[in-house]
């Protein structure tokens, strides 16, 4: 390799930094949530998704709830999921005007303690979440309008680029 | 950027394309055959075999384990002690391409320039400055790097640094941020399947294996339980544009190109995988009025954070909130929780998991003079795993959940809880039914027909 010009070799910077690194608001929301169903509940939730599918409804984020299940759609597709689910003769409610915060953090099931911290930074902020979803890179909390502000300030403030408990 | 038109190729061998004297031939004759294509190979190396073989990383956490296993080792001294093994399999693996006519040099991840924060056993790359490597390979040398390793210098400058450890998957990372730093023209993972697969080949054994994906799959299926490549590794390769393969030592399958998805646009659906080893606890709040309601969760939550859970699968309703944890956290997370007592507002709570232990029973004789004590019960399911769908512009789909959930119930497969993004949807389900939930999903979306 005589000849060759010298070395030039520089630092080069990696992986993505640990802990939350963005918190987005999305707004347009609408939350389901269906409870009271009789037992067994499985097929009481398979009859809800059912119908809600036949309606041609896209839903997110669903949850399963002791006696029921929870889920996401987007607010102009409120009205046709309580048409679909009028038909059943169940017990929901729907809360519409709902914004999600998007907490981004990479490999945060990884991070321990994190997804905790978000949780224990929003009940502390007095905002009443109504719905939470976790995902390997992201956490996502259902809010009210009004206060999806508040929140996404407050996680800012105190945890992104805050070290984490290690 | 080098001032010569090197052509390096980055192969990382796991394992077992190390384990025995046969599959480091194997292996080194793949690199032999790139240094005769022309290319300057660099090696990364895992320990040698698996769990329960004498140099597997796993069998060096029991080596300290062991001693007494009340006491939980500094995590400084288990990063130190399962270094060790990549450092014998890089020494050997080196010495096998010398016998064979090709000089080797092994590296630690130190010496090869791997720069990591601080947190022991699941650090992060900050910097690579390859120097060495560059000099070995100027001098004739095939690198035959340590993976899974870095070194820490702290603020204080200490000599030499500390070693650290990357976590899990640690030497694909490795192998892809080497890549990247040395901008090579590939980086080849082998293992012992010919790519990545539509489902672990335990579950569905006739999973084909996908001759393309895109970064962001692989990194939603390796987030997700596939074990052929780490997400972080993908993650770096996305972002360097270093082109990645997954290869088997053990065969001539061409494998699986990693690539961009201007490149191929992926599939509505790639696969299905599994995760396991979780433990689900269901909090149930009913017993509580919403103000006090609030305040256990706060108490849960905080607990959680304190004793640093790793929490999936997570939700909240009005009548309790519910969350798995790592089965290795869990029986910490118990001690502190099984008989928890909480006041809150004059009403006193008592925590039980599962049915009452020695110590609830305890913790009740005690409180009933109190009067007003109210049980909030845990719902615990100790064997869960995770089973997921991955997807691009398929998870919106109306009728999924259905069909999903759908599915399951009829064959008795409870579901516990579920989770969903743009790019996957896992559902947690019993240990036990893993592999048939997973096989029963591939076979419903005729994952079989995917290439």
């Amino acid at each position: 390799m005589s000849g060759n010009p010298p070395l030039q070799v520089a630092e080069t910077a990696f992986e993505k930094r640990r802990g939350i690194s963005n918190v987005e608001v999305r707004p347009g929301y609408a939350q389901v949530h269906v409870s009271r169903l009789p037992s067994p509940v499985m097929e009481g939730r398979l009859r809800v998704l059912g119908a809600v599918a036949d309606g041609g409804i896209s839903i997110d984020f669903l949850k399963l709830t002791g006696s029921g299940l929870s889920f996401v759609v987007p607010e102009d597709s409120a009205d046709l999921v309580s048409q679909a689910l009028a038909q059943l003769d169940i017990h929901f409610t729907i809360r519409a005007n709902r914004h999600i915060l998007l907490v981004h953090a990479v490999n945060m099931r990884d991070e321990e303690g994190l997804i905790a911290r978000i949780v224990l930074e929003s009940i502390a902020s007095g905002v009443r979440v109504d719905h939470v979803s976790d995902m390997h890179d992201r956490m996502l909390i259902v809010v009210d309008a009004e206060e999806a502000a508040k929140l996404k300030d407050r996680i800012e403030e105190n945890l992104v680029g805050v070290a984490l408990a290690h | 950027m080098w001032g010569w038109p090197l052509r390096i190729k980055v192969m990382k061998f796991g394992g077992t394309s190390v384990a025995t004297p046969e599959a480091r031939l194997l292996s080194a004759m793949r690199v032999i055959s790139a240094k005769e294509q022309g290319f300057s190979p660099l090696v990364v190396v895992s320990a040698i075999g698996r769990k329960g073989q004498p140099y597997a990383t796993d069998t060096l956490i029991s080596m300290l384990r062991d001693i007494d296993p009340q006491v939980e080792p500094d995590a400084r001294e288990m990063d130190l002690l399962i270094a060790c093994g990549e450092i014998l399999s890089s020494v050997i693996f080196a010495h096998t391409l010398k016998t064979l006519g090709h000089p080797a040099q092994s590296f630690r991840g130190g010496q090869a320039g791997i720069r990591t924060d601080g947190v022991y056993g699941n650090a992060r790359i900050v910097s690579v400055h390859p120097v060495s490597l560059i000099k070995s390979i100027e001098r004739g040398f095939i690198p035959v790097l340590c993976g899974f390793q870095g070194v820490y210098v702290p603020g204080d400058g200490g000599p030499g640094g500390e070693l650290t450890t990357l976590g899990r998957g640690g030497s694909d990372t490795t192998a892809s941020a080497i890549g990247a730093a040395l901008k090579a023209d590939a980086v080849e993972i082998f293992t012992d399947v010919d790519g990545v697969k539509t489902a672990d080949p335990d579950a569905v054994n006739d999973a084909p294996t996908l001759r393309k994906v895109t970064y962001d799959e692989v990194a939603e299926i390796a987030h997700l339980g596939a074990k052929v490549v780490h997400p972080r590794a993908a993650e770096i390769a996305m972002n360097y544009d270093i082109p990645l393969w997954v290869k088997s030592t053990f065969s001539d399958d061409e494998g699986t190109e990693i690539v961009r998805r201007e490149v191929f646009p992926g599939r509505r659906l790639t696969g299905v995988t599994h995760t396991g080893k979780l433990v689900y606890l269901q909090f149930d709040l009913t017993c509580a009025p919403e103000a006090d309601r609030v305040a256990l969760e706060s108490r849960i939550f905080d607990l959680m954070a304190h004793y640093g859970a790793n929490l999936f699968m997570l939700n909240m309703s009005p009548g309790g909130t519910g969350f798995a944890v790592p089965r290795s956290q869990y029986p910490n997370l118990s001690s502190v929780f099984d008989g928890l007592v909480v006041p809150i507002n004059g009403t006193v709570y008592l925590i039980q998991i599962g049915h009452a232990s020695r110590q609830v029973e305890t913790q009740a004789g005690l409180l009933e003079p109190l009067g007003n004590v109210q049980r909030v019960r845990v719902e615990l399911t100790e064997g869960c795993s995770m089973v997921s769908m991955i997807g691009h512009e398929y998870m919106q789909q109306p009728g999924l959940f259905r069909t999903v959930l759908g599915i399951l119930h009829e064959n008795q497969i409870s579901v516990l809880q579920t989770s969903d993004s743009d790019f996957s949807l896992s559902v947690l389900v019993p240990e036990a039914d893993t592999m048939r939930a997973t096989r029963l999903l591939h076979d419903k979306f005729q994952l079989s027909a995917v290439v």
